[in-house]
């Protein structure tokens, strides 16, 4: 039932966390657009910051992104349909719900291969100029809202978000109950891909970090092996030979869930002939690697970009208990101007801090 | 048995020290064949063995017959071959995989490690008289089919590999790196494959106007600057005509190629790094990731030797035009042939006539 939109629910504005300047984050007032027929307004609940997010607020820009004016910041998010549009049938008052952040045209060569995630005309929450969801109430479209099982959180809920990364770095990669994998950094994006490699059947995961502390983590949530690396490139055939005896096999496939030249150089080397690199972790942008020789190997680069399709495999996922996110939260705090500075704070920190969650 | 004559090939055995001398070939094996050599290509790593007795991880430790790209008639078959008879006119697949290891039980047998390939240290290759090769790597030329286009179906199969490995189709839309004899037979291969555009690039203008000649929808000239990218993608752009380019072909293999390559290829597209130029590359590999262009290794080939030869035998392929020197077998003319080969620019594929 749609009433008569308002912009202020009883009596108090809606307030979001704005980006206003480099490292400034102020919680202000927020006003929505109308709602549309086929769009849901939801109460959030439960929103997780992500690398991308610190990045924006560190440097007012993300790749080829740039903060231009005031935006509201974050994207990984959950919440409780509060309003919905007149032609929305698949959701009602009261639902809770897990948002995919991205609203694609539909209309490009990219949304009509069902390719969507590449989208040249995208809006992404927290991606300049889309404002974000870390918010007491934004406006999305109800197809990207997804409902959660009774017995799934919205903390669970918010986590779909990077858990779509590597659900879809699975799939691209055809990870499967032979595939044996490599996994190169142990940060949010490596433990996701972790947990979504092993729900898709590899038998084998080893996993490799410059952290100690990330890889007992790792460990813990169930890697197969744990190596610790060093930063420089000189060590890579030595890591190289500790990976394999760790995953007593070849590798099939690895992902480079960090991105610098060192990880892919590793990822490249330790990929057996005919296998696949998926690089996730996007850090830097030129790279040097040695990239002819695992090209005549047939090793293949896979690039991965967001995710498309994953919301309903990782609910799925999540319901069944086949993945437990749960763990990967490791700080949590409320929506106010001191608690999200040191939210902000805590992410950048990394270390300890997986992922950080805000409960609003 | 056979003629009086002794048997010759092209031994490798220094740095630019080829010598045609005497070839004891091994017993006949009951799968093999014996073949006498009548059309043999020179490859760039034929080229590169010669200049640096090696290529890749691969030494040169003692001499070596050269050459790969062959076809001949058949001698003699050993007592199980059913499929093959003497005077059969035969195109030669150089390598042969062990058939017991992961890679060759799954069909990707190029990939063995412990392939014997001609004129890969250590295996003899075919610039000889006469040689002998499993029965099964020898196919036969349809009577429209010369030896010299049969010897054409060792780089041919490179492009054709390559077409399969990137799903080249009627609709995919083709840039080529390099206008090399490389770059010119994915050209032909993926022309074969329907490609309806294809554009080639190149520094050398003699070689793109071969380009052209031989079917490309359009050709731009380019440079070894980096710099010059950014404008020679959107010189790629205009000349394909404003559609997305679906596939490259990068035939050359340097840092610049791969880059020109990664920043022309559209979104979800896929780059093939066909050619084998520097190990060490730097390119701006998270920005193509970011648009999920997939890079695909090509490494020789697998199962082309019969699709190469219809292609020729239709006519869908013609690769006479690349064979633009030839030579016969003598020590004078197989030192001058490499050269030839070694000098590029419009030298495109030697050939020795045996």
């Amino acid at each position: 039932m749609s009433r008569e939109n308002k912009t202020e629910e009883d009596g108090k504005e809606n307030m979001a966390a704005w980006l206003v300047g480099i490292k400034t984050l102020r919680i202000q007032p927020y006003t929505l657009p109308p709602l549309g027929p086929h769009d849901a307004k939801i109460r959030i609940k439960a929103v997780g910051i992500c690398g991308s997010d610190v990045h924006h607020f560190k440097h007012m820009r993300c790749a080829n992104f740039v903060v231009k004016k005031p935006m509201v910041i974050g994207h990984e998010c959950a919440g409780v349909v509060e309003e919905v549009g007149s032609q929305v049938k698949s959701l009602t008052v009261g639902d809770r719900v897990a948002l995919e952040p991205g609203i694609s045209c539909g209309r490009c060569n990219s949304c009509r291969v069902g390719r969507y995630n590449l989208c040249s005309e995208m809006k992404f929450f927290g991606s300049p100029p889309t404002n974000g969801s870390l918010a007491t109430m934004v406006l999305h479209p109800a197809n990207l809202c997804f409902k959660l099982p009774d017995n799934v959180s919205l903390e669970e809920g918010a986590m779909c978000e990077p858990l779509s990364v590597g659900v879809h770095a699975c799939r691209r990669a055809n990870i499967g109950p032979e595939t044996k994998v490599l996994i190169v950094g142990a940060g949010p994006i490596g433990l996701v891909s972790m947990l979504a490699a092993r729900a898709f059947g590899a038998p084998k995961i080893v996993m490799v970090d410059i952290d100690d502390c990330r890889l007992s983590f790792a460990k813990k949530l169930g890697a197969d092996g744990t190596i610790l690396a060093s930063t420089k490139i000189e060590d890579v055939q030595d890591e190289v030979i500790q990976i394999e005896n760790a995953i007593g096999a070849r590798v099939d496939v690895s992902f480079d869930c960090v991105g610098v030249d060192k990880t892919m150089t590793t990822a490249l080397s330790a990929t057996r002939a005919g296998g696949k690199v998926c690089l996730v972790g996007l850090a830097q942008s030129q790279m040097s690697i040695p990239l002819t020789p695992a090209a005549a190997r047939e090793v293949d680069v896979i690039g991965i970009f967001r995710y498309r399709n994953t919301w309903p495999l990782c609910i799925d996922f999540l319901r069944t208990g086949k993945i437990d996110v749960k763990p990967l939260i490791t700080h949590r705090f409320s929506f106010s101007q001191q608690d999200v500075e040191k939210a902000f704070e805590t992410t950048a920190r990394g270390g300890n801090a997986i992922k950080v969650m805000f409960n609003l | 048995m056979g003629s009086c004559e002794e048997n010759m090939a092209a031994w490798l055995y220094g740095v630019n020290d080829l010598r045609v001398l005497p070839y004891k070939l091994p017993a006949l094996g009951p799968r093999d064949v014996r073949v006498s050599m009548k059309a043999v290509g020179i490859c760039g790593s034929d080229v590169h063995y010669l200049k640096t007795m090696s290529c890749g991880h691969f030494l040169v430790k003692e001499p070596m017959v050269i050459g790969h790209e062959s076809a001949g008639i058949i001698d003699e078959v050993g007592s199980e071959v059913t499929t093959l008879a003497p005077g059969d006119r035969v195109a030669l697949e150089p390598g042969t995989g062990c058939w017991r290891c992961d890679r060759c039980k799954e069909g990707r047998y190029n990939l063995c490690p412990d392939m014997k390939f001609f004129a890969t240290p250590p295996i003899h290759g075919s610039l000889a008289n006469k040689i002998v090769h499993p029965a099964d790597l020898c196919f036969k030329l349809p009577d429209n089919v010369s030896l010299e286009e049969g010897a054409m179906c060792e780089p041919l199969s490179v492009g054709v590999y390559a077409c399969r490995r990137a799903q080249i189709g009627p609709e995919t839309n083709v840039l080529v790196m390099g206008a090399g004899p490389i770059g010119l037979v994915s050209l032909l291969a993926a022309r074969a494959f329907g490609a309806p555009r294809i554009v080639v690039v190149d520094v050398d203008r003699n070689r793109l106007s071969v380009a052209k000649e031989v079917g490309a929808f359009a050709t731009v000239q380019v440079s070894t600057k980096t710099e010059d990218i950014e404008k020679e993608v959107e010189q790629i752009q205009k000349a394909v005509g404003g559609v997305g380019i679906d596939v490259t072909l990068d035939c050359v293999g340097f840092s610049k190629t791969m880059s020109t390559a990664l920043s022309a290829t559209r979104s979800g597209g896929k780059v093939c790094l066909v050619g084998m130029g520097h190990c060490d590359m730097t390119i701006p590999l998270t920005p193509a990731a970011a648009r999920e262009v997939d890079i695909l290794g090509v490494f020789r080939y697998k199962n082309t030797w019969p699709q190469c030869l219809e292609f020729l035998s239709s006519g869908k392929i013609d690769v006479k035009p690349l064979i633009t020197h030839r030579y016969g077998f003598s020590q004078e003319e197989v030192v001058d042939a490499f050269e030839t080969s070694a000098r590029g620019s419009n030298a495109i594929k030697v050939m020795f006539n045996l």
